[in-house]
């Protein structure tokens, strides 16, 4: 206790108990205060439309940073997210047009190819934890090798090009909203009345994409698992100190691997989202950097790459401020590549505020 | 070493030290049994010249993971070596046009570039190296901030397209050879003969892989045999040690960014006058390759261990295997696949061989 008074004493108002809060949450009130800015400064940045828009396009980095998140709260990292993302869209989608072409309904093809690839985006997790805990390979070597492998597969499945001729069924469940609404004249739900001419579409009021039920599932379960269950204390206490979690009888190798394989799969929910998404598979390109902006949201969102530390919400927090930073720029007229700028920015700051506060967790 | 001052060493120690030696180089073994299985299976690949196509197209990466090698053995990671490049690409392209255009003569424009981009190129190494050391900001959190600086700057600059304008001269420097044999024998020094067309000319040692060799031997130097170098290796074996010890801990670790950053620029510099282009992501697919050629030549990523020399073998593996599969028909996305294997088997085998010695 004197020791709190002391600080209190030292920092002036970063002691008091407001100060901390702020220090604590930075990463929110930031992203408040931005959301504020930019209905200043961007035309039609506070609106529906837009705030759908972000979250629906996010829906990937969310994913991947949710993964990233277990993983770097043991202490590890998981470089080969996005790439195994990349293999889980162009692998769906060579398996879509396998079925297809063997005369199986588009509807079953989705089914199947879906069920293939969520089991097969275990296979990356499980080799990256078991070269981990048996063979001792760092983290970071090992889910970079995988980066590499993962990506020489997708190569060669899409051959280097989008992989195209898939269900037009895809993209329709992808993009499409919970209700449609014309004000005054009808609701309708999951689809636009069959008899509402295409070129007026705009004229719905669309409501609720249906990725955002799906993400929110997702993280509430995850978040869940991690605060909640024995999963998760176990994910804190590796992260904490090694020695002692096996000390007290946590199977450490075996959770490890879970880790791993739950961060793979969520890759591999991902790559199949992309393919709802965009109607094609894609495989990941070199410049797009996934892995990176998802360890980027988890530190921003207050995690320590040295373990032990971070949240589910905290990242989700990471990934809107990412995401709302570049958003905005762009509403506001600002040229598109400040944004890269602006998030190598923001990490140095995210990690200096983290120093300056230690133990605030 | 010790098995020559060992006064008749017994069998079984022989035996032993046989296979610690043959641990010590089992790169060296398998870069050789690599290089044998392309002779056999590319087509045209037991060739002379082929040596020759390999280094031009490895040039990139030798830089690079000579940049890495400095970072990775002070225990730390430099992931903006590839964007480093883009930038330095760009930079060396902008500033040469601008000089041609002003009405420097090509030569010296490209000298007064090149020599800009070098010192507009350490400023990212100083960036990083000032947050690693003086912010204890984690290096994997500063340079991948460093990506995006780097990266965002360079889209202004180029406003989303490639840089371009290079004078005649620099595609001459980066493609050109140092000595050219005419059929009837006659030799040239830089200055390719004209012959008839359909007439070859033999073509020996490209220009860009003369100048890497040279400064990767500058920098083998540096790090093996000067103090600055010793300096590096006692910071990754121990910092608290280093720090005790009297090193500047934190100047040395400004200077290994700075190092890395500046061998990336010139990588940069090296790619415009290669591919007379340049863009922000040149270097985006390059980073795993360097690492991986500092971690295939066995140093360790917790830091104080590996050699220029290793590194170049690790480097060295990866431009057999990416011209070997060209030349094999094959497509070269295998060549990320087993860049990727070879990565995590030669850290298993680093490990099992350090278990045994």
């Amino acid at each position: 206790m004197n020791g709190e008074s002391a600080a209190r004493d030292g920092k002036g108002f970063l002691g008091t108990r407001a100060g901390q809060a702020l220090a604590t949450n930075w990463a929110a009130f930031f992203l408040v205060l931005m959301l504020i800015t930019f209905s200043l400064t961007g035309r039609n940045f506070l609106s529906i439309v837009n705030f759908q828009n972000v979250v629906h396009l996010q829906t990937v980095p969310l994913l991947l940073a949710i993964a990233e998140t277990f993983v770097i709260i043991t202490g590890g990292i998981d470089l080969s997210v996005g790439f195994v993302m990349g293999l889980a869209s162009v692998g769906a989608a060579k398996l879509m047009q396998l079925f297809l072409a063997s005369g199986l309904t588009p509807g079953l093809s989705i089914a199947l190819s879906m069920l293939i690839v969520l089991a097969g985006s275990l296979v990356p997790g499980l080799v990256n934890g078991i070269v981990i805990t048996k063979f001792k390979v760092p983290p970071f070597i090992a889910t970079m090798g995988m980066f590499g492998i993962a990506n020489g597969l997708a190569l060669r499945i899409s051959q280097g090009y989008p992989m195209i001729g898939l269900p037009d069924v895809l993209p329709k469940i992808g993009n499409s909203y919970l209700l449609y609404v014309r004000p005054g004249d009808f609701v309708s739900f999951f689809a636009k009345p069959e008899n509402f001419p295409d070129n007026r579409v705009r004229e719905l009021l669309r409501l609720i994409p249906l990725s955002l039920p799906f993400i929110l599932i997702v993280i509430a379960a995850l978040a869940f698992t991690l605060r909640r269950g024995r999963f998760g204390r176990h994910t804190y206490a590796l992260g904490g100190s090694m020695d002692a979690s096996i000390r007290s009888g946590i199977a450490v190798d075996a959770h490890l691997v879970k880790v791993y394989v739950l961060s793979s799969a969520l890759a591999g929910l991902a790559g199949l989202f992309n393919i709802f998404q965009t109607g094609i598979g894609n495989y990941t390109t070199f410049n797009a950097q996934y892995e990176f902006f998802a360890v980027a949201a988890v530190v921003v969102g207050g995690a320590s790459l040295a373990g032990g530390k971070g949240r589910i919400w905290s990242s989700v927090v990471g990934v809107l401020v990412l995401a709302f930073l570049e958003n905005g720029l762009a509403i506001s007229g600002v040229k598109p590549f400040y944004r890269y700028i602006a998030v190598g920015v923001l990490l140095v700051v995210a990690v200096v505020i983290d120093k300056l506060f230690p133990d605030m967790r | 070493m010790s098995d020559k001052t060992a006064s008749v060493p017994a069998a079984g120690q022989r035996g032993k030290s046989l296979a610690s030696t043959l641990g010590k180089s089992w790169v060296l073994i398998f870069l050789l049994l690599e290089t044998v299985y392309f002779c056999f299976r590319s087509e045209g690949f037991a060739n002379p010249n082929s040596l020759q196509i390999m280094l031009f197209y490895g040039v990139l990466v030798f830089l690079l993971a000579t940049a890495e090698l400095f970072v990775i053995v002070t225990g730390g990671i430099d992931l903006s070596v590839g964007y480093v490049l883009g930038f330095a690409s760009i930079i060396s392209i902008k500033v040469i046009e601008k000089l041609t255009g002003m009405g420097l003569d090509p030569g010296l424009a490209l000298l007064l570039g090149v020599a800009a981009t070098l010192v507009v190129g350490l400023i990212p190494g100083l960036i990083n190296g000032w947050l690693v050391a003086y912010l204890k900001v984690p290096p994997f959190i500063a340079t991948f901030a460093m990506v995006g600086v780097c990266h965002g700057i360079s889209e202004l600059i180029i406003n989303g397209v490639y840089a371009m304008g290079l004078p005649k001269l620099a595609s001459d420097i980066g493609s050109g050879h140092m000595l050219y044999i005419a059929p009837g024998g006659a030799l040239s020094l830089f200055q390719k003969p004209v012959v008839e067309r359909g007439v070859s000319v033999l073509e020996i040692v490209p220009n860009i892989v003369v100048v890497t060799a040279v400064v990767v031997a500058i920098f083998a130097f540096l790090l093996s045999r000067t103090k600055f170098g010793r300096h590096v290796y006692a910071i990754g074996g121990n910092m608290d040690a280093a720090e005790r010890a009297g090193i500047p801990v934190k100047r040395r670790i400004l200077g290994v960014y700075a190092t890395s950053s500046f061998l990336a620029s010139l990588a940069g510099v090296v790619y415009a006058f290669m591919y007379v282009s340049g863009k922000a992501d040149a270097g985006a697919s390059l980073l795993l390759d360097s690492i991986a050629a500092v971690v295939i030549g066995g140093a360790s990523l917790f830091g104080g261990s590996g050699t220029v020399g290793r590194t170049m073998v690790g480097a060295l593996i990866i431009a057999v295997l990416d011209l070997g599969l060209r030349m094999s028909g094959t497509p070269t996305f295998d060549k990320y696949i087993l860049v990727g294997v070879i990565l995590i088997l030669a850290v298993i085998m680093e490990r099992y061989m350090q278990e045994r010695a």
